[in-house]
């Protein structure tokens, strides 16, 4: 078995958050913000994406926009569950509440034992 | 059924961003004569005229600077050298002056020819020479990067032919839906490599479906215990940022990207699935480039069968309506499995629809709600349960290899 040696990049070389932002980040800028237009406001950023002029700008905003959208899933996922457990709540309450009231005609039967008295 | 195809429980898919063949894999015609890669005979003309050669003096980064046009009029001018005429042949000879227009510099625009030579890319052109590397794996349009990855995701662009935001059109729905759907339900994740990267599927995908996404951490992890989905689909690193555990630097090879950064992210996808040894024996892996990103190749990409969707000659930007009834550039492809022989060289032709083609044919069996184009794509890992030919079968092998190749990361 060949072991190859994979040469690699010098980071400080290579990396540059001052490095012009491309055409495809900002495409990705712009479907983030197409996205972000539809999520409710308080999960949205403060970023003005016209200003957005840097690799490292663009980097800023991808995670802060997809931070919000799984954000605002699992908030809305875990409303949906709790609106469910309380619904269900909810019924078992409902049911409850019927019990008594199938037993209301036992209490009526009762009074008239009162009036013996 | 074959072994390897019988062993097969897991396809990933790694795409990477905007490099053509003949820039990454085009060396290697010296070292197979197989590979349809670059001679000394390929030339473009500059602006004044003079034949410039294909150069084996293509840099890590720092070169393709500006980010080479490779948008729908720009990628026309490419394939068909600036005829705009209607009985026009395509020829590939407008390379270099496409990247003239954009900085005006006959020298510079002449780097649109460079390519890598063998030892510069250890990581690819061992994979290739080592698995099944694809002599006419095609992008899937002329254009832009998110309607090529939209073919991989859904086996069409829905018309689109550049980068703006699109709705899927019923019936078609994305891989994923297809196998998460199904009966019984199949498992599919897309890795996107952090947060700060995200992903290139925004507005169908991420926004509708975040459920699907993890990161490539995730991925790690999950090749190491042996759990990843039936279908993934990994993206690099989109851009340089900062972590809380340090910095990160770009990934994709995208012009003006570190190379090397992508030589280390298909090593070490590749070695973790091999370092679980259960998983390198069910795991087919492809690695792949969304579109060829400018920069030049020598093969003309073919005519194919046109999509339901048209783009309108004002969506296009040349003036000619596009019935997605031609393949885009050619871009380096590889398959990886160790019941692959090594040195496997395939002509058939294929572009990014395939992709959505062999996971739905290979999981799912069948789905006709596809696109024309889907329908049409030939598949790269043959069906299950379908007698197998064994001239189209490139996991052949009847014992798996262990002579490997192993990267030090």
């Amino acid at each position: 078995m060949v072991l190859i040696r994979v040469p690699r990049p010098s980071k400080k070389k290579a990396m540059n958050l001052d490095r012009p932002v491309s055409s495809l980040l900002l495409t990705q800028v712009r479907h983030l913000q197409h996205a972000e237009r539809r999520l409710p406001l308080r999960y949205r950023t403060e970023i003005y994406t016209h200003a957005i002029r840097t690799e490292g700008q663009a980097a800023q905003y991808i995670r802060e926009v997809t931070e919000a959208i799984h954000k605002a899933h699992e908030d809305a996922v875990a409303l949906r569950t709790k609106l469910a457990r309380k619904r269900k709540s909810g019924l078992a309450i409902a049911a409850t509440t019927e019990r008594p009231a199938r037993k209301r005609p036992a209490k009526a039967k009762a009074t008239p034992k009162k009036k013996k008295r | 059924m074959p072994t390897g195809l019988d062993n097969l429980k897991h396809i990933v898919v790694l795409m990477m961003e905007n490099r053509s063949f003949d820039h990454m894999l085009g060396s290697l015609a010296a070292a197979d004569p197989r590979i349809d890669g670059v001679t000394s005979q390929l030339s473009n003309p500059d602006t004044t005229g003079a034949a410039v050669k294909a150069q084996p003096l293509a840099e890590f980064q720092g070169q393709l600077n500006p980010d080479p046009d490779h948008h729908f009029p720009a990628v026309d001018l490419q394939i068909f050298g600036g005829d705009t005429s209607s009985n026009r042949a395509p020829n590939m000879q407008g390379f270099v002056k496409s990247y003239f227009n954009q900085r005006r510099d006959v020298n510079h625009s002449q780097k649109i020819m460079y390519y890598f030579r063998q030892d510069d890319l250890p990581v690819l052109t061992t994979l290739a020479l080592e698995f099944a590397v694809f002599n006419r794996w095609f992008a899937s349009i002329p254009g832009p990067t998110i309607c090529n990855r939209a073919f991989a995701h859904y086996g069409t662009s829905f018309g689109r032919v550049d980068m703006n935001p699109f709705d899927i059109i019923e019936p078609f729905k994305s891989i994923y839906t297809r196998l998460v759907n199904a009966t019984p339900k199949h498992t599919a994740k897309v890795y996107y490599y952090d947060t700060t990267s995200s992903t290139m599927e925004v507005v169908n995908l991420l926004q509708n479906q975040p459920e699907l996404f993890g990161t490539y951490k995730q991925f790690l992890k999950d090749c190491d215990k042996g759990i990843l989905p039936e279908y993934s689909f990994v993206e690099p690193n989109y851009n340089d940022h900062e972590t809380d555990s340090g910095e990160e630097i770009a990934n994709d090879q995208h012009p003006d990207h570190d190379v090397q950064a992508g030589e280390l992210l298909i090593a070490e996808v590749y070695m973790r699935i091999k370092r679980n040894p259960q998983l390198w024996a069910s795991t087919a892996l492809l690695v792949v480039y969304d579109e060829h990103g400018g920069i030049y190749d020598h093969v003309v990409p073919p005519s194919c069968v046109p999509d339901k969707f048209s783009a309108s000659a004002s969506s296009t930007g040349t003036g000619m309506e596009f019935k997605f009834d031609r393949l885009g550039v050619r871009v380096p492809a590889i398959l990886i499995s160790p019941w692959i022989p090594k040195g496997t060289v395939e002509n058939r032709v294929f572009d990014h629809a395939s992709i959505p083609a062999t996971i739905t044919k290979f999981f799912l069996g069948d789905d006709p709600q596809r696109s024309p184009r889907e329908l049409n794509a030939d598949v790269f890992i043959e069906p299950k349960g379908a007698p197998v030919d064994p001239k189209r079968n490139l996991l052949s092998l009847d014992v798996m290899r262990k002579d490997c190749p192993e990267f030090d990361v």
